[in-house]
């Protein structure tokens, strides 16, 4: 039908092969088998060496089965003429061709020279600070993201409540805009898409060093070291980036797995994934922790994520034995390029990339969402009273299933239920519900330019601070002392009187481990189809559960409550 | 250079250097192979081990490639006599 140029070049790879691939070619016409696009030759080969996308593809194809079958027969012969599948055969051709014209063209010097690269890798790799090497940088890593980013998230959360709420508030008075449009624009949108976009300095500076670790080289080294770890747990070396991206958010971490070969390994990753305590989780933490613990919430919150990798390991082990079975495309070969430096344009690249799925969330799920939930709290028409409104009367009705966990009241059960649009909202909804909507400091009215010179003084400030702070964690350094949290304290002795610190507690742990947030299962649903979207959401809200269970039941027996 | 038994790859140690004679496993995993120049006739040389002892890092087709010992055991090799690298 189609004429191909016939001028191609075309490897021989030899007679008896070459009979064969002639016998093929010529059965597609006797069996009446049109190869549609594909050029006959090259589908021969292929067939031939079994490559299984064709197989089935062809097999789907009129007359398919029974090519597949005359295929299989002439492996079959070239096997046991020349002691070798075809695809061996047919790589050997292909490598010997390749290797004379590189004789032929390319002079190499001839010397095993030490390059910087073996020399970097003695020490990266080595038996003894290999790993050492891998955590430190892991620690350095964590301590620049946590703390140098939170000056900026406070800044972030200063400009959206400060000049972006006026600015809204503003435009909507010029349009006369109804009460209610006011309260559903400020309270609920502003509200709840800043309140997740507070997270996007610490994204950046996450996904700006994971870049300078991708592109340097490092990434590779890293799966190379700790693949015998991650075997453990029935993961490929590969799957430690996802699990690492997933402390800042599992959004990026369940689309980073595309970088793992194996199907099966990737579903494993992205289940995991979750389990790595996100960045919405920690002001759950902080706020919990301050309040029922003082001077010891730092402890608090590291068990919370000590508790998830823990948790993540087990259910590894579990997946590994059930439903994800290893099978043999989980091959771990990969390559280690040679270190280079990296290109400052194409790190900013990789940062924008990452932390745009997470903005996009934002912008389109937190959004919807906070519409919704906005709806819930203010219908029917009129409530005033939010026990009354819809929302009130869904949290009253799931809150006797965590009378078990210790925390039987409408208000956490509403909290958690929001808490699965994004976890950080948990806290937001706790203050709306205990200490009223009117938590919102009130703004002094301020004109434009005045805000414009606010968001520029404010950021230059996170900076400087920022930078303080990055001076400070070089060990030896203190310009400043460890700062203490502010503590919201209305919100702290609304919460002292409905927690015990046990239940707390478990609070905490069901937090961590319960249902993905929405966007998380629907990027699991993205990659994977609903029923692994359905099975995670499902297996760790039974894990929360239980887990919450045993802290808060055990430490009762232990006299804790 | 004396002949040697045909072995497999993953039994050689750091600073060995051999030619592969054969490459087995399942056909995911050759054509993996086969795709990263693991291929008869090529000289491979064994680098270190990881941390934990696994995977192994080799030195191939002017290239660093690391495999589990798992899949190195599917590539049979013959020593080309012992080197310092």
């Amino acid at each position: 039908m189609t004429s191909t140029p016939r001028t191609l070049f075309r490897l021989d790879y030899g007679g008896k092969l070459e009979r064969e691939i002639a016998r093929m070619v010529a059965s597609f016409e006797e069996n009446k088998f049109d190869t549609e696009h594909y050029p006959q030759r090259w589908l021969a080969i292929k067939l031939l060496e079994c490559d299984a996308d064709i197989l089935e593809r062809v097999q789907a194809m009129p007359n398919g089965a029974q090519i597949i079958e005359l295929a299989r027969q002439g492996a079959e012969k070239i096997k046991s003429m020349l002691g070798d599948e075809v695809d061996m055969i047919t790589a050997d051709h292909r490598y010997g061709y390749i290797n004379g014209v590189v004789r032929q063209t390319l002079h190499r010097p001839n010397i095993d020279r030490i390059t910087l690269t073996d020399r970097i890798d003695d020490v990266v790799t080595h038996k003894w600070f290999g790993l050492p090497f891998f955590f430190a940088i892991m620690y350095v890593m964590f301590r620049l993201v946590i703390d140098v980013s939170a000056p900026f998230l406070d800044w972030t959360d200063a400009v959206i409540n400060g000049p972006i709420a006026h600015l809204f508030s503003f435009l909507l008075d010029l349009v006369l805009a109804p009460a209610w449009l006011h309260s559903l624009i400020i309270d609920g949108i502003v509200a709840g898409v800043g309140g997740v976009l507070v997270f996007v300095p610490g994204l950046l500076i996450l996904y700006f060093f994971l870049a300078l670790l991708e592109d340097s080289g490092y990434m590779s080294r890293a799966a190379f070291v700790m693949d015998r770890f991650m075997r453990v747990v029935g993961l490929h070396g590969k799957s430690f980036i996802p699990m690492i991206l997933g402390f800042g958010c599992a959004v990026p971490a369940v689309y980073a797995t595309r970088t793992i070969a194996s199907r099966r390994d990737r579903i494993l990753t992205a289940l995991l994934v979750p389990l790595m305590s996100c960045s919405a989780r920690l002001p759950v933490y902080v706020v919990f922790g301050l309040a029922f613990f003082g001077s010891r919430a730092g402890t608090v919150i590291w068990a919370m994520y000590a508790l998830g990798i823990l948790i993540a390991m087990l259910s590894g082990m579990v997946f590994t034995r059930t439903l994800l079975k290893p099978d043999a495309s989980s091959a771990f070969v990969l390559e280690l390029p040679p270190y280079r430096q990296p290109s400052l344009k194409s790190v900013l690249i990789h940062m924008w990339e990452n932390t745009r799925e997470f903005v996009r969330k934002a912008g389109t799920v937190i959004f919807a969402a906070s519409v919704v939930m906005w709806l819930l709290l203010n219908l029917p028409w009129g409530v005033t009273n939010q026990q009354d409104s819809y929302f009130g009367k869904v949290s009253s009705a799931i809150s006797p299933a965590f009378a078990p966990l210790g925390f039987d009241n409408w208000e956490t059960g509403g909290a958690l239920v929001t808490g699965f649009i994004a976890k950080e909202i948990v806290v937001s909804t706790m203050s709306q519900i205990y200490i009223g909507g009117g938590n919102a400091q009130p703004a002094e009215p301020t004109t434009f330019s005045e805000d414009l010179i606010g968001i520029g003084q404010g950021f230059i400030e996170a900076t400087i601070k920022s930078g303080r702070i990055l001076l400070n964690i070089i060990p030896g350094v203190h310009l400043i002392d460890p700062q203490k949290e502010t503590e919201n304290t209305a919100l702290s002795d609304a919460l002292r009187d409905h927690f015990t610190p046990l239940s707390a507690v478990a609070l905490l742990v069901f937090v961590l481990l319960y249902v993905p947030c929405i966007a998380t299962l629907g990027a699991i649903k993205h990659e994977f189809g609903s029923s692994w979207a359905v099975t995670s959401a499902v297996y760790q809200t039974a894990v929360a559960w239980i887990a919450a269970f045993i802290v808060y039941q055990g430490g009762k027996l232990l006299g804790f409550g | 250079m004396s002949m040697s038994e045909p072995t497999q790859l993953h039994l050689l140690k750091p600073g060995q250097k051999a030619t592969i004679i054969q490459i087995g496993g399942a056909i995911a995993l050759r054509r993996r192979f086969i795709e990263m120049g693991i291929v008869k006739g090529e000289t491979i040389l064994v680098e270190r081990h990881a941390p934990l002892g696994d995977p192994m890092e080799y030195f191939i087709k002017g290239y660093h490639l690391a495999l589990r010992k798992e899949e190195a055991a599917h590539i049979k090799v013959i020593l080309n006599g012992d080197t310092n690298g």
